[in-house]
């Protein structure tokens, strides 16, 4: 009786699952799959099957659009994702500490995360042009020399990218932190105050290590938008100026569509995809081996 | 073959049933991305002719050229294309043709005798493999010099006719305090300044030499290291916001006299026009030239999918009737700012840039294919890339910007 | 109210100096995280000639709503010109079933992977993983053959697969991670007492996985209806949303640029989300209360 009951919800449990399998079995692999054998060909517009092994993937390592690509994407990646975190953890943290108008503060705080890529964009890149924005606001008040003028600054566009980013993630971050610290029992916040430790001491060496959880989330977050910046750059500076703000999505994108050239945006899109695996791959292992010990059965 | 059979029943269809009391109009989709005021005021002739003529137009319009043809050649890849849609001329349409999706409109170009009424390089455009493949509805010139009228007053200069005098111009300009280029650092239009520059100095052979034939020794030679130089200089005249413009941004200083000129294509003519300004009174249109005038031609095209059906085959042919009409197309460039395909049309009406455009295209040798005519998407876009680097960052030498140059050229597309 | 979750740090017994600056910093982080949102209002307040000329924090000398009136109703996108009013209806009927979808599926999924792991779950999972990360543009070409041949292209059904699919491993990960980090008495009490996958499901998982839901609901009603390419390609031309029209409004390449109308059908197209976000803030700390497990 039991028995069968057993094997009815492994069966049941294999059908929950179906769907997921399905989409993945046939959309991603079988998209992968695709993708990868149309990196090997001469495609344009459309696919063909002209197969010319590795020769798409040698035009993309001298390609220096494709290689700026990837060193912008690094300096956003751990900007982005330090000040993200940081600023998110910072204002959870502070909410925390039972402020008045608690939850007008994070609404406000959250809000921006509501607002599409391409809406932050145009906001950022409207206040930022020094023409328009902040800089000419500077120069009416009676600041003729103050300068702010990164987004057309080729050295410096990336950063303004980094700051209307952190303005639209931190939010999240910050709500995914304040659940975790709601979590977090609060015997623990008076045996450490009776001991009289600091509270920035509390947050850092015992708060901090029981989020890790909410950290990863927020990590896992904010690390596949950065993968996948794409809106954020045609918005803001549609990778300019010259090809200081371009992203290996909007590379792929920009090939695939405007440009007409398939095979090279899925050898591309295969270099970002092994690139990928190659992160995922270790860190999911390490994580699953943790979870078994965690929550075995 | 079936298809001209049906296309030629359609017409007779057509010619014996008067159109106002056609039983079904004929439904016509057409994707687009004319979307901007004087775009769709353009587009509305067309839409209404082709209502005129008995037919129901289905407007789609997807604002961004790349966003409209994702949308049309996905659809037309996935079974269920619309009637009509727009391209470039150029070769964005290319694997299309090679897939075999696209109706030719041979008969058509025959019937209207289109080898001697449309310009020899936009035929050429929409031929492959001596089929047409696709309609031009307007023809856009790429390299005019718009200057204000206003501004050149202020700082006592005139219109320069050359790269000389250009830069005498700027120069004044810049002294009397005003923004001497207005420019939008997009990449397309870094690419649209250089290609001006490049036909400026080195006529129709050089730009052909560059974009159709990728020519290594072009690259090399001193001649062309003049016009990268030249193209250089020209950035210490357009000012800080340049970056972050649209391209008709930098018009509207043009319009309102804070900047002298503008290098774009005559497109920005609807700018000046929806501000109410006349051309060769409050603006100066010409085209720079140090040998002979190379009026760079491009424009759009309708490309029309195979029919599924012999009503959608009608549509089509009605279509391809009305936006191949002389006056309509004149009604549709003086919205457009563009100049009609056809030759034999009356442009009496147009302003005085369109006509002097028109007299351009009657000449051979003051002609030449548009970038897009002349290279792969895939050329033009590795090149966009190389220009708009070298534009934007002074640390890139003209000799590093010409050998990698060469080095695009050097590979297989 | 007592199962209110509260805040865990100190009570404050008085006002420091060091609640002071705390409020400050609060104070100065709301008000950089309030400047686009304020620009994009007074902006949409101004007609043209006062924002050419005028700096961008003024408030507006005569306040009008016209800009909002043609950005809902008459702005032009093409041969139409009704605004991006036309697109709200068809956003709402992609949202809907788009977002209970993929997060029955994603919580389903998530259930499965964290206390039953069939066969082939791990490999499932890191699969899942690996597509958090890809950018979904990849994936539309072969998935417009895919659906053309499956006779769902241009439908609204195609969009809200096409939804779920790219929901599915965010989706995933919130609830796995979620479930994982259950204690696993609760399920082996379950088990003992002879309830089935489903049962567990339904009656003990789901009313646990509130907060957790609620994040879910936010995150893809934010992601969808902020969704433009995946709609423009697969909704076809009868669902396109709201988006598009804020497309054509906004991203018009040529023409004179109308901030303001630009700026109120921004805001306009952002309503949703943004109601979302301040009716669910409340949902959010309510929700934890409900699932936060003691002990």
């Amino acid at each position: 009786m039991a028995k069968r009951r057993l094997i009815g919800s492994r069966v049941s449990a294999q059908v929950a699952l179906a769907p997921a399998l399905l989409i993945a079995l046939v959309i991603y692999c079988g998209s992968t799959l695709w993708t990868l054998w149309i990196s090997l060909t001469t495609s344009r517009m459309l696919p063909n099957s002209v197969f010319v092994g590795l020769r798409q993937y040698e035009v993309l390592a001298s390609n220096d659009r494709w290689l700026a690509s990837i060193v912008n994407l690094a300096v956003f990646g751990v900007l982005f994702m330090v000040a993200a975190l940081t600023v998110g953890f910072l204002l959870a943290a502070l909410i925390d500490f039972r402020v008045r108008a608690e939850s007008l503060f994070r609404s406000v705080f959250l809000y921006p995360f509501s607002m599409s890529f391409i809406v932050t964009g145009l906001a950022w890149r409207w206040m930022l042009d020094p023409t328009l924005g902040f800089e000419k606001l500077l120069h009416d008040v009676g600041f003729a020399d103050a300068h702010f003028n990164w987004l057309v600054r080729p050295d410096r566009v990336i950063y303004t990218l980094v700051i209307a980013a952190v303005w639209h993630a931190s939010g999240l971050v910050m709500a995914i932190m304040l659940a975790g610290l709601r979590g977090v029992d609060r015997e623990i916040w008076n045996a450490a105050r009776v001991d009289g430790l600091p509270v920035w001491r509390i947050l850092v060496f015992i708060v901090i290590p029981m989020l890790r959880g909410s950290f990863a989330t927020a990590f896992v977050l904010l690390a596949t938008s950065v993968v996948r910046l794409y809106d954020l750059s045609v918005a803001m500076t549609n990778g300019g100026p010259g090809i200081a703000s371009e992203v290996p999505a909007k590379f792929v994108m920009d090939y695939l569509f405007e440009r007409g050239n398939l095979a090279l945006a899925t050898a591309a899109a295969t270099t970002m995809l092994i690139t990928v695996i190659a992160v995922v791959a270790p860190w999911y292992h390490w994580q699953g081996r943790k979870t078994h010990v965690g929550a075995a059965h | 073959m079936i298809r001209s059979l049906l296309a030629s029943t359609a017409v007779l269809a057509l010619l014996s049933a008067a159109p106002a009391n056609a039983q079904t109009p004929a439904r016509a989709e057409v994707i687009h991305w004319w979307t901007s005021a004087g775009e769709s005021a353009a587009i509305r002739v067309y839409a209404d002719a082709f209502n005129k003529a008995g037919g129901q137009w289905v407007d789609t319009a997807i604002a961004g050229g790349a966003n409209a043809r994702a949308a049309a050649v996905n659809r037309t890849v996935g079974g269920d294309p619309p009637t009509a849609m727009q391209f470039n001329t150029g070769k964005q349409f290319d694997d299309l043709v090679e897939n075999d999706l696209l109706a030719n409109v041979d008969g058509l170009a025959k019937a209207q005798n289109w080898n001697t009424v449309l310009p020899a390089a936009i035929l050429d455009a929409v031929t492959r493999n001596g089929h047409v493949y696709a309609v031009p509805v307007d023809i856009h010139g790429q390299n005019w010099l718009f200057t204000s009228s206003a501004a050149l007053a202020k700082a006592g200069a005139t219109q320069p006719k050359n790269f000389t005098e250009l830069f005498v111009t700027l120069d004044k300009l810049k002294a009397a305090g005003l923004v001497p280029l207005a420019f939008s650092s997009q990449k397309n239009w870094e690419r649209g300044l250089f290609n001006a520059v490049l036909s400026g100095m080195g006529g129709s052979e050089m730009f052909t030499k560059f974009w159709a034939k990728r020519d290594v020794a072009l690259v090399k030679s001193p001649e062309f290291r003049h016009v990268v130089d030249t193209y250089r200089r020209l950035h210490a005249y357009i000012d800080a916001g340049a970056p972050s413009r649209n391209w008709n941004d930098a018009t509207a200083m043009v319009i309102q006299g804070k900047a002298g000129m503008q290098v774009m294509g005559d497109w920005a003519k609807g700018e000046f026009t929806s501000a109410n300004q006349v051309a060769g009174r409050d603006y100066g249109c010409t085209v720079l030239a140090d040998h002979e005038i190379t009026y760079q031609l491009g424009g759009d095209i309708f490309a029309f999918p195979k029919p599924k059906n012999a009503t959608v085959a009608a549509a089509q042919t009605l279509l391809e009737q009305v936006v191949t009409d002389p006056a309509t197309q004149v009604a549709f460039s003086a919205k457009k700012g563009s100049i009609p395909p056809r030759q034999d049309a009356d442009v009496a009406s147009l302003d005085i840039c369109a006509r002097q455009a028109h007299d351009w295209l009657r000449d051979k040798n003051s002609q030449v294919a548009a970038n897009e005519l002349l290279s792969p998407p895939a050329v033009t876009g590795a090149m966009e890339d190389l220009i708009s680097q070298f534009w934007n960052d002074q640390s890139v030498t003209p000799e590093v910007f010409i050998t990698k140059v060469a080095g695009v050229f050097g590979q297989t597309f | 109210m007592t199962a209110m979750a509260q805040p865990n740090g100190r009570r404050p017994k008085r006002l420091s100096a060091g609640r002071i600056g705390l409020y400050a910093f609060l104070v100065i982080s709301a008000l950089f995280f309030l400047t686009p949102l304020y620009v994009m209002l007074v902006t949409s307040l101004k007609p043209m000639s006062e924002i050419r000329t005028g700096n961008i924090l003024a408030l507006p000398a005569a306040p009008s709503l016209a800009a909002w009136n043609s950005a809902w109703s008459s702005a032009c996108t093409g041969l139409q010109c009704n605004g991006i009013r036309v697109g709200f209806l068809n956003s709402i009927r992609i949202l809907v079933p788009s977002v209970m979808a993929s997060i029955m599926v994603g919580a389903v999924t998530g259930y499965a992977l964290s206390f039953w792991r069939p066969r082939g779950a791990q490999l499932l999972f890191a699969t899942l993983m690996v597509m958090a990360f890809i950018p979904y543009q990849v994936f539309i070409y072969p998935l417009v053959r895919m659906f053309s041949q499956a006779g769902i292209a241009n439908s609204l059904l195609g969009i809200v697969v096409v939804h779920t699919i790219f929901g599915l491993p965010t989706m995933t990960l919130l609830f796995r991670n979620h479930f994982v980090a259950l204690p696993i008495e609760l399920f082996k009490a379950a088990r003992v007492d002879g309830a089935g996958f489903w049962r567990i499901f339904i009656q003990i998982m789901l009313p646990m996985a509130v907060p957790i839901i609620v994040v879910a609901i936010i995150l893809q009603v934010t992601g969808i209806w902020n969704d433009f390419i995946l709609g423009l390609v697969f909704a076809g031309r009868e669902n396109l949303p709201m988006t598009v029209q804020l497309n054509n409004i906004v991203n018009t390449t040529q023409g004179e640029r109308t901030y303001n109308v630009d700026m109120a059908a921004t805001l306009l197209t952002a309503l949703v989300p943004l109601a979302v976000y301040f009716l669910s803030g409340r949902w959010f700390v309510r929700g934890i209360a409900a699932g936060a497990v003691k002990g």
